[in-house]
């Protein structure tokens, strides 16, 4: 059997009331657009945080997208502006770390550019092809990893297990 | 605690009850280095006279930087027979590796002490190359790794690990002394927990949850960051907060209990206390705090050629972010296939 294509998996998240809006319209317009994205819709795009679009990538995610309001848009002032040089800073960290920084790609979709939604899916899906499936396993950059959290349960199981050969 | 002692900024004696020199009855404690500079080991002596209340209340069983002890003499001991290991430095040979193994099997507690141990600290920057890129530049500046010239083959350096690993990478870790190396306030802490029996839970960090910002004495004011300077490129207020002023400051991030030593220096916190249990990622929490900071005139469409700018200005994220912790946060780095 020949190998399946490369589908690559990308985690989109929308803001409620541009990109999320852009979103829904790009579907009741019928506009065709590949289906390789799950998104998830959060209130702002200044809510993402970059622990997130990490964890994405740690769970198997090839690309992560950011919807947000064009500038000037933002239903709360200014979301969209931290939330941009925060994937600025993200991209550059990315590059350190051998992650082509293309995966992230942040985009101003208004709640009436259905059109551009789906362009910019078939743009993302496309140029993540080129660059193949990330391989980084759940492991490179994991939260809070170190004694405090991960290996308190085998602390305690191997004190248990000590009192019980001890009794 | 007498009102005669010589102030010298150190913690006061911690007035463990009276000295005994039966030393049998002590708890043993070993100390042990593995990819470590050293400065670890040295910093039990800023201790103070509380040192002496310490020493005078432990056995110590295993020290190579301090008394003449071999591996053979760790390896006589009875399985769990020393009270406290303190491991300091990162992993980096398979040898550090056996002897951290060979530690833990002989003792009850084992501390990560210090930031290597801990998160892999400075050497643990080294994960950017690949062994083969570290060996090769080793091997280029005339150092090769076998045998002395009529020694045998056991005489030859242990070999490197593929990745320098934190501690807790291959044994259990039961508590941990965070720092750069650890301050004398953290440092008292684990004995004062040691000593006294009164053990905190395993996993227990001897630094705070807060942040260092917590206890930082500088004032915020404008609570943007119009700039990014180096710290040898300007001499910092002494009163204003140092991300004010544009330096990058680990602090919003950072776990307090060193007293803020750093930025009351004019030096920007680096992170050597690890992020706070809430922060969790150092790096994406700093990259977080620094998006909402950063400001190059108004906020908008017509300032983000310049917000880049001044981004740019931050050159090593990744080293800037992660000096102390490369290890604990990102497994595999320079050997991604992106790159």
């Amino acid at each position: 059997m020949p190998e399946a294509p490369f589908e690559p998996r990308i985690v989109a998240f929308l803001c409620r009331w541009c990109a999320g809006a852009g979103a829904d319209l790009a579907g009741t317009s019928r506009i065709a657009y590949p289906s390789n994205a799950i998104p998830i819709r959060v209130n702002c795009s200044g809510r993402v945080e970059p622990e997130w679009v990490m964890e994405a990538f740690r769970s198997g995610a090839d690309g992560v997208l950011i919807g947000g309001c064009h500038p000037g848009d933002c239903h709360y002032v200014s979301g969209n502006y931290k939330t941009r040089r925060r994937i600025y800073l993200l991209k550059k960290l990315l590059g350190e770390l051998g992650i082509a920084p293309e995966r992230v790609r942040l985009e101003w979709v208004s709640a009436t550019e259905g059109a551009k939604f789906a362009r910019v899916m078939k743009e993302f899906v496309v140029q993540l092809k080129e660059l193949g499936p990330l391989s980084v396993g759940r492991d490179p950059l994991s939260v809070n990893r170190g004694p405090s959290s991960e290996h308190r349960e085998s602390v305690v199981a191997e004190r248990q297990r000590e009192t019980r050969v001890g009794t | 605690m007498s009102a005669s002692q010589p102030n010298t900024g150190l913690p006061q004696s911690t007035g463990y009850g009276p000295r005994t020199t039966d030393h049998g009855s002590r708890p043993k404690i070993a100390v042990y280095w593995t990819g470590g500079c050293g400065g670890c080991d040295v910093s039990f002596l800023e201790l103070g006279p509380a040192l002496l209340d310490v020493l005078s209340q432990i056995e110590i069983v295993f020290w190579p930087a301090l008394v003449d002890t071999k591996r053979s003499d760790v390896e006589a001991l009875a399985p769990r027979s020393i009270a406290a290991t303190l491991v300091n430095g990162t992993l980096r040979t398979e040898e550090n590796v056996e002897m951290v193994r060979l530690l833990r099997e002989k003792s009850q507690l084992v501390v990560a002490f210090g930031a290597c141990a801990y998160q892999g600290g400075v050497p643990g920057l080294a994960n950017l190359s690949s062994r083969e890129e570290i060996l090769h530049r080793m091997s280029g500046n005339g150092f090769h790794p076998t045998p002395p010239p009529g020694g045998d083959a056991e005489d030859a350096p242990p070999e490197l690990l593929a990745q320098a690993k934190s501690l807790s990478d291959e044994i259990v870790v039961d508590y941990v002394v965070p720092g750069c190396p650890p301050m004398p306030p953290l440092i008292g802490l684990l004995f004062d927990a040691l000593l006294s029996g009164d053990l905190p839970a395993p996993g227990h960090v001897f630094a705070h949850d807060k942040a260092l910002c917590e206890e930082c004495p500088r004032t915020r004011e404008d609570r943007v960051l119009t700039k990014v300077v180096r710290p040898h490129e300007m001499v910092p207020d002494p009163e204003v907060c140092l991300l004010d002023q544009g330096m990058i400051c680990m602090g919003p991030v950072i776990r307090g209990g060193c007293g803020a030593a750093c930025p009351k220096a004019g030096m920007p916190c680096t992170g050597c206390v690890g992020p706070t249990p809430n922060a969790g990622d150092p790096g994406l929490a700093m990259i977080s705090a620094l998006g909402s900071l950063v400001r190059a005139g108004e906020e908008g469409a017509a300032s983000f050629a310049a917000e880049d700018k001044l981004l740019d200005a931050l050159v090593d994220p990744l080293g800037t972010f992660y000096k102390y912790s490369l290890p604990a946060y990102v497994r595999g780095a320079g050997k991604r296939s992106d790159r």
